[in-house]
């Protein structure tokens, strides 16, 4: 079991009669990139948000580098290397861009933060916007932003929401090209939720499929994408 | 502006104050603008909780009038010397004040600026019921004893040495504000300001530092309330009122809440307005009531917000944008 | 003894009644804590002062609350409905705006010294109540108050504004969608607001005396009836009022400085463990 990264077991999220997520499974290995895929609504955000402690678990227990973190808060995750993008942009939007990458990585505890922030900041091509206000920034500076402070700090487990969402068909390509590169350079583990079929089952190790809040389907693209209940829950025949 | 240029501004601030007060004419012109450096002290602290946290306190008043009183029963009771009741006041306060913030600062948006009213209410009528120790409605006097950290009291209440008083008061508890907002407390304050939720991805706990900042306002109001017992020797309910809250925060709107001098320009321009206006002051409610609206219509960012984009030129469209966030 | 309290009591909670309920609407319509309704209140006070003077009394009880209405459409469609994609705490504190305005101009128009309006000839007799005489004036000032609640309560529950109504506080986007006119729909209703406002300062003058100050006293007790009641809930303001009014009447006499403080720390209460009910979480 401790071998994962990253491990949830039978996770459950319901509120108010929905039952969001229903006894979801999930495991991550060192340095591996899974993607989770499904229909709008199938729950796959909800799960991000219950593995980082965004919401509380109505059943089930979340395991980071073996310790069980299912009681701790959001802030105590992070700060054992659990990082998440957000699908919705979620930066600060008042503050200077390096200023705010530089302070992830600084409550992070990393000894030299001007130097982290000015590495992530270059990789996602944004060094030269380091002094621009970032509710100024372009759509796409902002997402990026978004990842950069997710990025930031030396997290060893990334959980990225849609983080092509808006981007174009070459864009999102390029920046899934780049990630996979880069967290593999930084030995990061990933679980990438997305809607563009191209990019998970590009770069993704390995996938998981939702739906209705449970997981249909596991394992290699291959395999996953051949999945007669896959293709018909979500692909369609034309996949 | 850099650090030295801080200290810079500074010295020149004070001198400048140093020229009013020997050139500034006759005691009634400094009375005024005495009074009106007080209240620009108690502006930038209601500013700064707007401006750090993004919360609308209608109940700071609480601070001003509490300093005042705390430092009159002390020493109508002659529990201890003034500078040391002076200090201890303000110490208690900020302690009393991280406290409260603590339970305070969680309750959201317009529920939190009714909490601070309802709060800053309970005072005002204890402090009119309490005859016996507070003077009740009548107020109190609060007996200065014949030296004050050294100087003779009698020559700290004549007009050009209080106004200096004060306004090195003001210009020091700028600097130290302006130090203290660049340092990694204002960074932190300001991210969690922005999204509370995304502060706590990257690792902030995020109750402590609004409670700070919320401790540092009141210890800033606090301040301008020790001011205002020296420089009057009364304090009364009025001074824990709503409304005074309320015009205080019409300062800071007024002035502009997003630059540190901005509530303290509102200050300024709120006194200056009701002297100059003469016979039209009677209705100076009337007229702040039509700036409030206007500001917030147009130009959201205040006075201050309207004369950088003037001097800044290229910063043109943030109306717009500054009605999205604080 | 007692039962003068009471009734007492139950005379103010009745005004807070009439009062509260129509900032419980505009917030529930608009989202905006009306920080000028105690104002409006005044205002209400003051014209029905003028008009009696002028006519009598029963032409005041209608045409105040008439003006009242006008003056609330006007403040929604030039107000309210402009700032609606503000957030909370500028409209607010453009509503403070307005309480400064009215403030200035009835010490303006009718000067800083109390005014008194003497009850309408048909109600200054007495009534026997439990052995007891009271004031049959004040007990007309019950009866309104809950002509008030109950009209309010038949009218949302039962008919087909009403329901507009209830659906738009929940949810205004969608309602929308259904194609009712929200616009429309919230003029009225801030109307209505704006006219208990005058209705309540109308009846409330010949028991309470008119001064500079009526605003401020009555505007903290409406936000404690409200926010103790849950805001924008109508049911839970009436009762809220009710209780108000008895524990202000009571504690006058008992308990003075408790009583004064009780319904504030309350409203801490409340506000600090559940302040879910309102809107205006950060932009």
């Amino acid at each position: 079991m401790s071998n994962y990264v990253l491990q949830a077991e039978d996770v459950a999220i319901h509120y108010g009669g929905v039952k969001a997520v229903d006894g979801v499974a999930l495991t991550l290995e060192r340095g591996q990139i899974r993607g989770l895929i499904g229909p709008n609504g199938a729950g796959k955000s909800t799960v991000i948000d219950a593995i980082t402690g965004r919401r509380r678990l109505t059943r089930g227990r979340v395991h980071l580098g073996g310790e069980d973190v299912s009681e701790l808060g959001a802030v105590e995750r992070r700060k054992r290397g659990l990082s998440r993008s957000f699908q919705r942009t979620s930066i600060f939007g008042q503050m200077k861009v390096r200023q705010q990458v530089e302070l992830a990585s600084y409550k992070m505890g990393v000894a030299d933060s001007g130097a982290d922030a000015d590495a992530v900041l270059k990789e996602l091509d944004l060094y030269a916007l380091s002094n621009a206000t970032a509710e100024d920034l372009g759509y796409g500076e902002q997402r990026r932003l978004d990842l950069a402070l997710a990025l930031v700090g030396r997290p060893t487990v990334l959980l990225l929401d849609e983080p092509m969402a808006g981007l174009s068909v070459k864009e999102s390509l390029d920046l899934a090209q780049h990630l996979k590169a880069l967290t593999s350079r930084w030995d990061v583990s990933v679980l990438l939720v997305e809607h563009d079929m191209d990019v998970v089952f590009g770069i993704s190790d390995v996938v998981t499929v939702f739906e209705l809040g449970r997981v249909i389907a596991s394992g290699d693209p291959a395999t996953v994408r051949a999945d007669a209940r896959v293709r018909e829950a979500y692909l369609g025949s034309a996949a | 502006m850099t650090i030295p240029k801080l200290f810079l501004s500074a010295v020149v601030a004070l001198a400048v104050g140093a020229a009013v007060a020997a050139f500034g004419g006759s005691g009634k012109v400094l009375s005024l603008l005495t009074q009106a450096v007080i209240y620009a002290v108690f502006a930038i602290g209601v500013g700064l909780l707007l401006r750090q946290n993004g919360m609308v306190s209608f109940g700071h008043a609480l601070f001003f009038g509490t300093s005042g009183y705390a430092i009159g029963i002390i020493l109508q009771m002659q529990l201890m010397p003034a500078e040391a009741a002076i200090v201890l006041t303000l110490i208690a306060m900020g302690l009393i004040a991280f406290l409260m913030g603590l339970v305070m600062v969680r309750v959201p948006g317009v529920a939190f600026g009714m909490l601070t009213l309802a709060v800053g209410q309970m005072a005002f009528l204890s402090a009119s019921r309490s005859r016996g120790v507070t003077g009740g409605a009548d107020g109190m006097n609060v007996d200065w004893p014949s030296t004050l950290f050294g100087a003779p009291v009698s020559v700290l209440v004549q007009p050009h040495t209080m106004f200096m008083v004060c306004w090195a008061t003001l210009v020091v508890v700028m600097l130290v504000l302006a130090l203290l907002l660049r340092s990694r407390f204002g960074s932190i304050t300001e991210a969690v300001r922005d999204n509370e939720e995304r502060a706590r991805f990257i690792g902030i706990r995020t109750l402590a530092p609004r409670a700070a900042v919320y401790a540092l306002s009141a210890v800033v109001v606090g301040l301008s309330g020790v001011l205002s017992a020296l420089n009057t020797g009364f304090v009364s309910p009025e001074n824990l009122h709503w409304s005074l809250s309320g015009v205080s925060l019409m300062m800071v709107v007024v002035g502009g809440y997003k630059v540190l001098w901005g509530p303290a320009l509102g200050a300024v321009v709120y006194f200056l307005a009701k002297d100059i206006l003469g016979d039209y002051a009677n209705h100076w409610m009337a007229i702040f009531g039509v700036a409030l609206i206007t500001v917030i219509v147009f130009s959201p960012t205040g006075i201050a917000g309207a004369l950088q984009r003037l001097v800044h030129g290229k910063k043109a469209a943030p109306a717009a944008r500054a009605s999205h966030g604080h | 003894m007692l039962t003068i309290n009471l009734f007492n009591g139950l005379v103010y909670g009745a005004l807070l009644i009439v009062m509260c309920s129509g900032l419980a609407l505009i917030y529930g319509l608009r989202r905006v804590v009306n920080f000028a309704h105690g104002s409006l209140y005044m205002l209400g006070a003051y014209l029905g002062y003028s008009i009696a003077m002028r006519s009598n009394f029963w032409v005041a009880l209608v045409a105040v609350p008439a003006i009242m209405a006008m003056l609330g459409v006007l403040l929604d469609r030039y107000g309210f409905r402009l700032l609606q994609d503000r957030d909370p705490l500028s409209v607010v504190l453009v509503t403070f705006g307005l309480l400064l305005i009215i403030e200035d101009f009835v010490q303006t128009v009718w000067g800083k010294s109390n005014l008194s309006v003497p009850a309408p000839a048909a109600l200054s007799t007495s009534i026997d109540l439990f052995g007891t005489p009271v004031p049959a004036y004040r007990l007309a000032v019950i009866a309104v108050g809950a002509g008030v609640a109950l009209g309010l309560t038949l009218w949302l529950r039962y008919s087909k504004v009403g329901l507009f109504v209830r659906a738009a506080s929940t949810d205004p986007t969608t309602t929308a969608m259904q194609g009712v006119n929200t616009d429309a729909l919230s003029a009225g209703v801030v109307g209505l607001g704006t006219a208990l406002a005058g209705l309540a300062g109308v009846v409330s003058a010949p028991f309470l005396s008119l001064s500079p100050s009526m605003s401020s006293d009555v505007i903290i007790d409406s936000f404690v009836v409200v926010v103790v009641g849950g805001l924008g809930s109508l049911s839970g303001a009436f009762i809220a009022a009710m209780g108000l009014g008895m524990v202000q009447a009571l504690g006058a006499v008992y308990l003075p400085n408790a009583a004064v403080l009780l319904p504030f720390m309350l409203m801490v209460g409340i506000l600090i463990w559940k302040p879910s009910g309102f809107a205006g979480s950060r932009t």
